[in-house]
Formats: C-alpha cells, structure tokens, sequence
C-alpha cells in the first residue's frame, strides 16, 4: 500500500465531505451560530444554583410586633414573591389553586409565646414535586428565622437588667465563659480549593462543550455513510480501489476540524463571557481531541450500522439521551447510584468531562488523566475500525 | 434499427444457445467468466445459477423483465455483492475473493444516478479520478478528454444535481470512465431518457467498444438490444438463452404468425388459451401469435374456425424481432419448450 497514494485518496474523500457540509448552507449556519449561543444560554441557565423569585403567600394571623418584624425580614428577601393569600390558613390549603409553591402562616399569638417562653412553630405548607425545591425553601426559612432568634437575642442581651448582669459577673468563671459560648453561633472557617468562587459555569464548561459536539458533529456524521447508502453513492464509493480505512479517516477529518473550531468557539464564550479560566491547555487540548475523535468514531459507527439516515438520527437520539443524563455532564456523577456509575463510564461525555475536570479545575498532571486518556483512545479505534468493517451496501 | 453490432462473425458463434450452461468456451480470451453464479436473499433466489462467458471488446446485452435478476449480477460481478455460491472471475480474477484487485479494471453505471448532487460536475469527475488513485497530472488530462467526450464542458460548474436525466447518464458514464477501464457496466443507462440522448448514448458506447472497451449493458429497449454483439436472456434469475441478436431472431423463425381477427382484444383472450401458444400480443392492430407450431394451427383453423364471436380476416408470417425475443423469454414462453426439448 502506497502512503502517498492513501493519503491523497483520504484528502480526496475528505474534501469531498467538506464541500458537503460547505454547501449544505443551513447546516452550515447552524454550526456557526448553534455552538456559542448554546453555551451562551446553557452557561446562564446552569450559573444560578440559589432558588430566587419563587411565588409563597402568607398569612399572618397574630399581627404582633415581633410577627411584623419576621415577616419585614421575610420580605426583604428576594426568594419569594409574595402572592395574595387564598384558603383557610388553619385547614387545607390548595398551593396549585394559588398559584405558589410555598404557603406561610404565622399562627395566633406567636409573638407572644416567643416570649413567655412558649415558641411555637410557623405553619409551612410547600410544593414537593420538584424534589430539590421544598428542602430549599425549608433551608431558605430556617436562615430568615435563625437571623431573627439572633436579633431578638440581642435585643434581650443589650436589655438586660443591672441585676442579671451582676449576677453574671458573679458566676465562676468557666461557667460563664461556657454561657458565653452557647449565645454566640458557632460558625465553620471553610476554604475552598478548586473553584474558590463556586463558579457552576467552570465545572459545567465540559458538559456544554460535548452537549454540544453530540448533538451537532455526531449526528451530522452519523448520516454521512448512511446517506451515501440511501443514495447509492456508497455503491459508487466501493467499486473504487478506496479502501474502507482511507473511507473512514477520510469521513472523520472534516468533521474533526468542524468540531475543533466548534470546541474553540464553545470555550470562547466560556473564557470572554463567563470568565471561565483555562488551565494546562496543551493537556486540555489532547484531552479534547481524543474526546473528538471518540465521539465522531461513535457517530461514524452509528453511520454504517444504520440503514437509513432517519434509523441513524434516532441512534443517536437514543444514545445521546443517556449520555447527557448520566455522563455527569451537568451534575457530579457522584450523585448516581454505583451500577449507574459504573454503566456510565461506557460513555465518552463521562471520561471527557472528569478529564477536563481534572485538568481545568484540580490541575491535576497526566497520571490522574491517564485511565479516561486511555478508554477515550480505546473508544476512538474500536468505533472507527468496526465502522470500516461495517462499510457496505444496503443489499449484503 | 441498427444491426451493426450484431453484424459478421459474431453471428457465427455460441451457436447452441439452450446449452449456456457450457461455459468453457473454446474461444480465446475470455474476460468474463460466470460459473453457477447463485445469489439468494433468504428464501428468493435473485439470481440461479447463471454460467456465462464473455469475451473481450463485446457489447453483451443483457435482457430480461424488471426483478429478473439483472442489477443483482451486475452488482456481483463488481464486486458489491457475494456470491452465495459458484463463482466467477473477471481477467483471471476472482469477482469477490479479489474484488480489491479487481476495482481498477472496471467502471460501473449502476441504474439509478449515484453522484453526488452537491458537487459540481467538475467535482465528481476529480472526485472519482482521485478515487481511482489518478496522479495529477492525468487526473487533469483525464477530467478535460472527460468532459469533452461526454459534452459536459459547458455545465462543467453546474451542480449535478442540476442537470438533465440525459447529462446525468453522460456524467455517470463519465465518472465511470474516468481511469480508463477495459471493462464498462451499465445497468439500464437509458431507461427514460429522450431518444436523443438514448441515441447518444448508443454511439458512445459503440465508439467505445471499437477502441476495445468491453461493454456489459442491461436493456429494456429491444432497438438497443439489436446493437450488441451479444445477448443473453435472464428469467426469474436464470440464463435461459444467450447468443447474438440475429440467431436469437431466428430461432423463433416459423413460430411467429399475424393475424388479423375482429374484434383484436376479446380474440387475444381466446386464443391465448390455446394450446401449444406461447403468447399473443396486440402489435398495430394486428394479433402477434407465437405458437410451438402455427403450420398445424393454420392448419385446424381452415378445417374449422372454433371462435363464434370473433370474425377472421387473414394471416401473415412475419420475421422476428427483438421485441419478440424479448417477449419470448421474458414471460417465460420458452421454458416449456426447453423442458420439451429435454434442456435442463
């Protein structure tokens, strides 16, 4: 086999699929503009990791200074918007009906049980459906309402009697250094490595970056042998002395560029207009083509398994499903029960993501990477060498 | 109608064409050799055993209905498709074993247009004289003589999407030329196209073969069929005559009758119910009866004619043409008389 005369003929089929992709004007557009305004949209979407402006009402049924002052404090905060109060706010209360997800009663006499020393507990009714939202509008209540305990304790601190605080004065020492203890909050000094910030956009940057190439370069490519089979050319294609490897390399290049500048036009918008901060990029590079070269193995192979373009989109439709859900894309794959986990490593976006991870945000060097290195290069040659094998004609 | 092909020695050969299962020729040379070539997708078999030889700067015509079994041995013969048993060779070569070595030495005009419709028509003709591994300088040499040849040089830039049916064959064609094959397969390159480009077509692929391309072409077209040297008849997937144009004429001598019966269509149905008829078709208002033995029809007839409805006005024998080779073998008429004669 001549290398010259293989590399022409991989150039030949190469820009061949260029001038496809080239002259398929909407496709085109599409892969211009899709990349950044995806990543554009996505990295807002993802950014807000706090509940805001979700619709509550509240009742107040004691109407008493302190109950006034709770609910000022409540208002302040722009967690909620506040909606009319509809029902019985010591019955059944209808959330859907009203329109809220979160409903608030400040029983009868709060207030004064604060201070006789009786506090009773605020009425919470919340939306649990969305199982992510009740916990954090419980937390979110608990912080407005632990804030108050701290300024009335205060208040009750600065007002004391000249006779409490004799007798304070007068208690043994270790007993009041441990009553000071108690009155003031305890707190936890944390540090944050990695992504000091707690910026989501840096560690979700992979998950778009191969939410995007999935969806555009791999489906793109799924159909180019599939097509060529609908079409006949594929016929055409195979009565030449091509031969199936010089077909495959020759498929991938094209798109490999395409998605290269993709990638670059992703972490663009990542660094100008998230700020997100690229670390090691020789390393991030290998990490992203080998990534490139997987994932378009994957399409390829789609491409000569499928029989008609539209079987081929719904392939990847249905394989791209559960690659971005469990490839710990867009939430830490930690979260996911173990046989998940494990069932999830079979995905390019898993070994993508958490090299990129390491690399970008741990800046860990090439040992810690090595393992998702080597399955990303493993995915590459099995997905092509299988696609070349499966480079046939519809009728053998 | 051009018989030109047909023409001469040619006419001399291959004479027992009920034996084709004789392969061995004793020709020289052959180019194309099919030995019990057999394809079968699950339980239909495509093509039957089919044995034939070829030789070198034919035109071979190769006839038969639609779902015959033609595309099926032509995508074999390149190499597209396996064999499920027999074999076959081009130039010495297995068709499947060594269809790799093989792909050089063939173009192939599959029968519907496989281009890229993206591309212009420049784009193609390079695109597959890079395929066939055409260094530059001949690539460029070839893609001119290309559009030249093919009368593509003034849509050299136009999509080939764009073009016309006729263009698109000559560019199919092109493509298929472009690294100068011995060999040509075409698979029904005329089917709809105007008789104009048919007649171009035709040309072509005679000019091509005096400078010694070997052309394998399927047909529907009977006039194109009179132009090869060279036909061969599949039925339901097998071979069931091959020889040239004007012996396959006349082995149907003495069976062929007209007759003029009023009123045509209900006569048809009557006497196609005949025994020992084989077929009778409407030709210009006059019934073409292909009969094992017309003589003792004619015969019976002018004791008693049997059909009360119908008025006879008189009969001519008439000399065969390709259409009624093609009817002939095509609906299987000759079959029973194979059987008959003890063939197969």
């Amino acid at each position: 086999m001549n290398f010259l005369a293989s590399w022409n003929a991989i150039l030949t089929i190469a820009y061949k699929e260029f001038v496809h992709v080239w002259r398929d004007r909407r496709v085109l557009l599409m892969l211009i503009f899709v990349p950044p305004f995806f990543t554009f949209v996505f990295g807002h979407a993802f950014e807000v990791t706090s509940i805001r402006d979700l619709p509550a009402m509240l009742y107040d049924a004691d109407h008493s200074p302190d109950s006034e002052q709770f609910v000022e404090k409540l208002k302040a905060k722009d967690t909620f918007v506040w909606k009319q109060w509809q029902g019985d706010p010591n019955g059944q209360i209808d959330l859907l009906r009203a329109g809220v997800q979160a409903a608030i009663v400040i029983p009868k006499d709060w207030g004064k049980g604060l201070h006789d020393g009786d506090p009773r507990p605020l009425r919470v009714v919340l939306d649990g459906t969305d199982s992510n939202t009740a916990p954090a509008i419980q937390g979110a209540l608990q912080q407005v309402l632990a804030d108050y305990q701290m300024i009335t304790r205060d208040n009750v601190i600065e007002n004391l009697p000249e006779e409490v605080v004799d007798l304070g004065r007068n208690l043994p020492k270790d007993i009041r250094a441990q009553f000071g203890s108690i009155i003031t909050p305890w707190e936890l000094k944390s540090e944050i490595l990695y992504n000091p910030k707690l910026m989501f956009i840096d560690f979700v940057v992979p998950g778009i970056v191969g939410l995007i190439l999935q969806l555009l370069t791999v489906t793109l490519i799924a159909s180019t042998i599939t097509r060529e089979r609908e079409v006949g050319t594929l016929s055409q294609l195979l009565v030449t002395p091509l031969r199936q490897f010089e077909i495959v390399i020759g498929k991938v290049l094209p798109y490999l560029l395409i998605s290269l500048l993709l990638i670059g036009s992703t972490l663009a918008v990542g660094y100008f207009h998230f700020g997100v901060k690229f670390h090691k990029p020789v390393m991030l590079s290998v990490v992203c083509f080998l990534f490139l070269l997987c994932s378009l193995g994957l399409g390829l192979l789609i491409s000569a398994f499928a029989t008609t373009q539209t079987q081929a989109i719904q392939f990847s439709v249905f394989l791209l499903l559960p690659m971005m859900l469990l490839s710990g894309a867009f939430q830490p794959l930690a979260l996911l029960p173990g046989v998940v986990q494990a069932f999830s490593e079979l995905f390019p976006l898993t070994h993508f993501c958490r090299a990129f991870r390491h690399v970008n945000m741990y800046k860990a060097d090439f040992a810690v990477i090595r393992g998702d290195l080597i399955a990303l290069a493993v995915g590459a040659v099995v997905t092509c060498v299988a696609a070349g094998l499966l480079l046939q004609t519809n009728e053998d | 109608m051009s018989v030109k092909a047909s023409a001469g020695a040619s006419g001399l050969r291959e004479q027992d064409f009920s034996a084709c299962t004789n392969t061995r020729t004793q020709m020289s040379d052959p180019l194309i050799v099919l030995e019990s070539l057999t394809k079968t997708f699950g339980k239909t078999v495509a093509v039957d055993k089919i044995s034939m030889s070829m030789r070198k700067g034919e035109i071979f015509g190769f006839l038969g209905a639609n779902g015959a079994g033609k595309t099926t041995t032509i995508r074999m013969m390149c190499g597209l498709a396996r064999p499920t048993s027999g074999r076959g060779s081009i130039a010495g070569l297995d068709i499947w074993k060594e269809r790799l070595r093989i792909r050089s030495k063939f173009g192939y005009v599959p029968q519907k247009f496989s281009l890229y419709t993206d591309l212009t028509v420049l784009e193609n003709l390079r695109f597959f004289g890079g395929a066939y591994r055409l260094p530059a300088d001949q690539l460029r040499r070839r893609v001119d003589r290309t559009l030249q040849e093919m009368d593509l040089g003034s849509r050299k830039d136009f999509r080939a999407g764009s073009l016309s049916g006729g263009y698109k064959q000559l560019l199919s064609i092109g493509c298929a030329l472009i690294h100068e094959p011995d060999l040509l397969f075409l698979d029904e390159p005329t089917t709809g196209l105007d008789p104009v480009h048919r007649q171009q077509i035709w040309d072509m692929l005679y000019e091509f073969s005096q400078r010694g391309t070997t052309i394998f072409v399927t047909t529907h077209y009977m006039d194109e069929a009179e132009r090869c040297s060279d036909v061969g008849f599949i039925h339901e997937g097998r071979l069931i005559a091959k020889g040239s144009p004007r012996m396959l004429k006349q082995s149907l001598r003495e069976q062929l009758l007209e007759v003029h019966v009023e009123p045509a269509m209900p006569a048809m149905v009557e006497l196609r119910k005949i025994p020992g008829v084989y077929g009778v078709d409407l030709r210009s208002g006059r019934l073409r009866l292909h009969a094992r033995d017309p003589h003792a029809l004619l015969k019976s007839w002018n004791d008693h004619w049997p059909f009360v409805g119908l008025q006879w006005h008189g009969y001519a024998w008439v000399e065969p043409d390709m259409e009624d080779v093609f009817k002939a073998y095509s609906q299987g008429y000759y079959l029973e008389d194979q059987a008959k004669r003890g063939v197969r």
